[in-house]
């Protein structure tokens, strides 16, 4: 045993020669700083400067302790900024209000693109507020958490305007505020959300209208009109209506049992029926929000997976909820679930083992987030060396974590959006229902690689508009050492997890190269351009 | 299920890719290996796309019926191809095409599983395994992997993903360059120079001096692969595209012709440029692949006009321009284009079309028979439609592929390269 601790501590302190260790025994377990490391790492995007010695400071399990919820209080600075902008806390009406311009026979250009812009408020504040809470936030779990749950329960302003106004609220009420409470409330939450009734077009899917009904539209159409051949047109596209199975399958597919795992086509079109009627209120002076409307529901008991869901028998919506209570019951989502959490948290291949433990933990818990997350950071898995650094970076957290370590002041979102669009990874941006996955093999191709070359240099240079690394970053190297040996507190600094060899040895012959062109060498100027290396290097590509 | 690059990485271990045999030295740009320049351009429309919508039934008793908001008729403007099927309005700018014996649009093709789930119809239509969890390498990867030139002389610029991030098709063991599309080139080139003593082929797979175990040195050498053939490829590419380019502009001067197409102005239009470019470069690209979404048309998926229609016109137009702008370079080329699966032949209840089964692909290229309309269609009848509401598959996806792959590439398909595959129908698409 203690023979191969020196070694292996001895590999991590000396950065300055590649050191070969031949590793019979496996590796060792991970130190207190490599644990401090690993948790910046997987439950937060990445340290702040001098932030793995706050956690050593106050002890990683402390640390931890305080992440699991909204215990740890978050940095006033950042409130201050949330609480500029407008519509971040609007409900859906006040949104609609807010961004509406009341329309006018004729609008100059001027008054088209100011209406155009102030529908854009509250995708463009949200996105911002994303980006700075994921940076800023001293609930660094808190935030990895949700954008998990984002991706889990997809939606997206690419469905277009009609979205805009219901995205703010979705994000506060379905996904902030169930974060650390139970899986099938985050369920219930996002079925009855106005933004999933449209998203998924679970708003419009419907029981084709009566005669009556019709008969009744027909009369209403010509009152209104005056024009039978209106009122035919708009019987004609009434009589059409019916089911849409898109949200149904997509429920059973993506938000709970996982693809064909106990369903059948039957089920989704029985899931559909139960959900007939689930829609919003978008009448004149309608409340914009979930509403149960009777007259869209298809009637009748359902069989979905074998089991019966009773009609409701006072003409509510109790059988939509019933059937979301099965689900969120169902052993298939446990698994689900856990799958997909400890595939985010813990390796790309998750381990069955701990996948078996975290259902279970769901199972017992009726899925409470807390108890299954903490699972995972109970298990030998969590911290095995094996599953340290083992993740490829998504391009939202490849950003997002350069941002940090640097300790960048950020102005705006601005051009980092154009990054992880170009990037493929713009924030609720994800057409598909999916959302955007986090593992490797859908980020890792040859070609991607050079857009993080890009940012991370452009960023070490001062190239991305509003967003600076300020000089105390680079006051942390000690100037009066010899400039050789500045790039090992860079290293440090940017890669706390160690660099290979190969890196170890570009960053030298980059210094030298530098060394030789410069009498008088400027650790301002130099340190640049190794950040920007460091950035791009493939050690910082993982979490 | 993400597995890819590692059964890659522990395939390139076992096989000694990865320790020995690397295949990214300085070699790699040699001359090409096919100087004919045969090719195949994979475009994969996802969301699944209504092909009815597309290539339009209108000649069938039962369509006008199912589609009573978004049929569209030959007095709005549809194309008649023959008796039975028409083009869409939106897409007539391949009537031409289909008159020249250029276009062999395939009816009623599809995967002969049942999914209706986008993502595991896709996955498998790419990876050309239905049903089969196992299988990580797409189709066209696997047929690069296997016909893999095993000596110098080689090129290795052999397929290209004309996006940031690649399809499935060509993802796999067989590394393929996807190309972003923002890059500015003179900046991008500094980049690579910058970056490569990072990621270049002469650093040690170990990463001494940190301990790694196994799976995460794996998962390293990834990321470092990944770099190095970004690095490589995506500079030779820059440079084709600008030796191409200038070419163009000498032929310009000199008044020569070059291929008078017009390429509508879109992102669609603008890759399939650049394929052209390199096709006319010869440099042995043999297959790019290029997504078009968002066909998923729940809701007002519109008839003469509308959503769908903008995306075909779009998608029509610049196919028809790039046929032209290949000029002669076309008979040596397919275009293939599918999706994942067709859409319920009756609309839903929303003006749009719900998930479906078989649907169509279509062939373009100077070797295919084109000017007919291939494959079998049983009607829309209740009876004729699977399970009473989806146009039934009369011809396996692999069918067409595998015409396409030993007709265009002169690939000799070897058994069990489609798993568990029964052909269904021999179409002579070529």
């Amino acid at each position: 045993m203690e023979p191969r601790h020196l070694l292996v501590s001895a590999c991590l302190t000396l950065l300055a020669a590649p050191i070969l260790v031949a590793q019979e025994e496996g590796p060792a377990p991970l130190t207190e700083q490599q644990r401090a490391a690993h948790v910046l790492s997987r439950l937060a995007y990445g340290p702040r400067p001098g932030e793995i010695d706050r956690v050593l400071d106050m002890g990683v399990d402390n640390w931890l302790k305080n992440q699991f919820g909204f215990k740890q209080p978050e940095d006033p600075r950042l409130e201050d900024r949330l609480s500029e902008f407008q519509t971040l806390s609007m409900d859906i009406a006040e949104c609609v209000t807010f961004t509406s311009t009341p329309r006018k026979e004729k609008s100059s250009i001027a008054e088209q693109r100011l209406a155009r812009r102030k529908n854009r408020i509250p995708m463009e504040e949200l996105m911002e507020s994303i980006a700075f809470r994921a940076v800023f936030s001293e609930r660094q779990t808190t935030e990895v958490m949700t954008e998990f749950w984002r991706n889990h329960f997809n939606v997206s302003f690419t469905k277009g305007q009609s979205i805009y106004a219901q995205m703010p609220d979705y994000e506060r009420v379905v996904v902030q505020q169930n974060v650390w409470g139970s899986f099938p409330d985050m369920l219930t939450a996002s079925a009855t959300h106005p933004a999933m009734l449209n998203y998924l077009d679970n708003r419009l899917s419907r029981k084709p209208p009566s005669k009556q009904q019709l008969a009744e539209l027909e009369r209403r159409t010509k009152r209104s009109t005056g024009s039978k051949e209106r009122a035919e047109e708009a019987v004609q596209i009434a009589s059409q209506r019916g089911l849409n199975e898109n949200y149904g399958r997509e429920l059973l597919e993506l938000h709970t049992l996982g693809v064909d795992n106990f369903y059948k086509q039957k089920d989704v079109i029985a899931v559909a029926e139960c959900l007939t009627g689930w829609t919003i209120d978008a009448r004149r002076e309608g409340s914009r929000q979930y509403v149960f409307n009777p007259e869209m529901h298809v009637d009748g008991n359902k069989h979905v997976l074998g089991k019966l869901i009773r009609e409701d028998r006072d003409g509510g919506p109790g059988q939509g909820m019933a059937l979301l209570e099965m689900l969120g019951k169902h052993k298939g989502t446990a698994d689900f679930i856990a799958m997909k959490m400890v595939r985010f948290l813990v390796a790309d291949n998750p381990p069955e083992k701990l996948v078996a433990k975290v259902a279970k933990t769901y199972r017992k818990t009726d899925g409470d987030m807390v108890a299954m997350l903490e699972t995972i950071i109970e298990s030998e898995e969590f911290w095995d060396p094996a599953n340290v650094r083992n993740k490829f970076k998504t391009p939202y957290e490849f950003i997002i974590s350069a941002l940090r370590i640097t300790g960048c002041e950020i102005g705006s979102l601005g051009e980092l959006e154009r990054y992880l669009v170009a990037m493929g990874q713009p924030i609720y941006n994800c057409d598909d229902p999916t959302g955007y996955y986090d593992t490797s093999d859908a980020w890792l191709d040859p070609g991607v690689m050079a857009l993080r070359w890009e940012f991370a240099v452009d960023l070490a240079n001062g190239k991305v508009d509003a967003v600076a690394i300020p000089d105390s970053f680079y006051d942390q190297v000690p100037i009066d050492l010899p400039p050789r040996l500045w790039q090992h507190h860079l290293t440090q600094l940017i890669l706390p997890g160690g660099a290979g060899a190969r890196t170890r040895a570009a960053l030298a012959t980059v210094t030298s190269e530098y060394l030789e062109k410069r009498k008088v060498p400027d650790l301002y100027e130099l340190g640049p351009e190794l950040v920007g290396l460091l950035l791009g290097s493939p050690e910082f590509q993982q979490q | 299920m993400n597995t890819t690059r590692r059964d890659f990485l522990r395939l390139a271990a076992t096989a000694g890719i990865l320790s020995q045999v690397d295949p990214f030295t300085s070699r790699m740009f040699a001359a090409p290996q096919s100087p004919t320049g045969s090719a195949l351009v994979v475009i994969f429309l996802r969301g699944a796309a209504d092909g009815m919508n597309m290539i339009v039934p209108m000649g069938d008793p039962g369509y006008e019926a199912l589609r009573p908001t978004i049929a569209t008729t030959i007095a709005e403007g549809v194309v008649p191809l023959d008796k039975t099927f028409g083009l869409h309005p939106a897409m007539k700018a391949l009537k031409p095409v289909f008159d020249a014996g250029k276009f062999a649009p395939i009816v009623c093709a599809g995967s002969p599983h049942r999914t209706r789930s986008h993502f595991d119809a896709q996955d498998w239509m790419e990876f050309a395994a239905p049903g089969d969890r196992s299988m990580r390498n797409g189709w066209i990867n696997r047929y690069l992997e296997v016909t893999k030139p095993k000596k110098d002389n080689v090129s290795e610029f052999r397929a290209l993903g004309m996006q940031e991030l690649l399809p499935r098709s060509l993802r796999g063991s067989y590394p393929v360059l996807a190309v972003p599309t923002s890059l500015g080139r003179r900046k991008t080139s500094k980049t690579l120079d910058r970056f490569e003593r990072f990621y270049g082929d002469s650093g040690d797979m170990m990463e001494g001096g940190e301990s790694m175990s196994g799976q995460r040195e794996e998962d390293r050498a990834g990321v470092v692969q990944s770099g190095r053939i970004t690095i490589e490829t995506l500079r030779r590419f820059g440079e084709i595209i600008a030796l191409a380019e200038k070419k163009k502009k000498k032929n310009i001067r000199n008044n020569q012709t070059v291929s008078g197409s017009s390429y509508p102005k879109s992102k669609f239009a603008n890759r399939l440029k650049q394929i052209a470019l390199v096709l006319r470069a010869n440099e042995g690209l043999e297959v790019a692949g290029i997504d078009y979404g968002g066909w998923d048309d729940h809701t007002q998926e519109g008839g003469v006009e509308g959503r769908m229609a903008d995306r075909m016109t779009d998608f029509s137009r610049s196919l028809a321009a790039f046929c032209q702008d290949l000029g002669p370079q076309l008979d040596t080329t397919s275009i293939l284009v599918m999706s994942e699966f067709g859409r319920t032949c009756r609309e839903n209840g929303n003006s749009g079309t719900d998930h479906g089964h078989g649907s169509n692909m279509l062939l373009f290229g100077g070797g295919v028979k084109g000017g007919k309309v291939h494959g079998d269609w049983r009607g829309l009848g209740e009876t004729d439609l699977y399970q009473g509401r989806d146009l039934a598959v009369t011809t396996d996806f692999r069918d067409v592929m595998n015409e396409v792959l030993e007709n265009t590439l002169g690939f000799d398909v070897p058994k069990e390269f489609f798993p568990q595959y029964k052909p269904l129908a021999v179409r002579g698409l070529f």
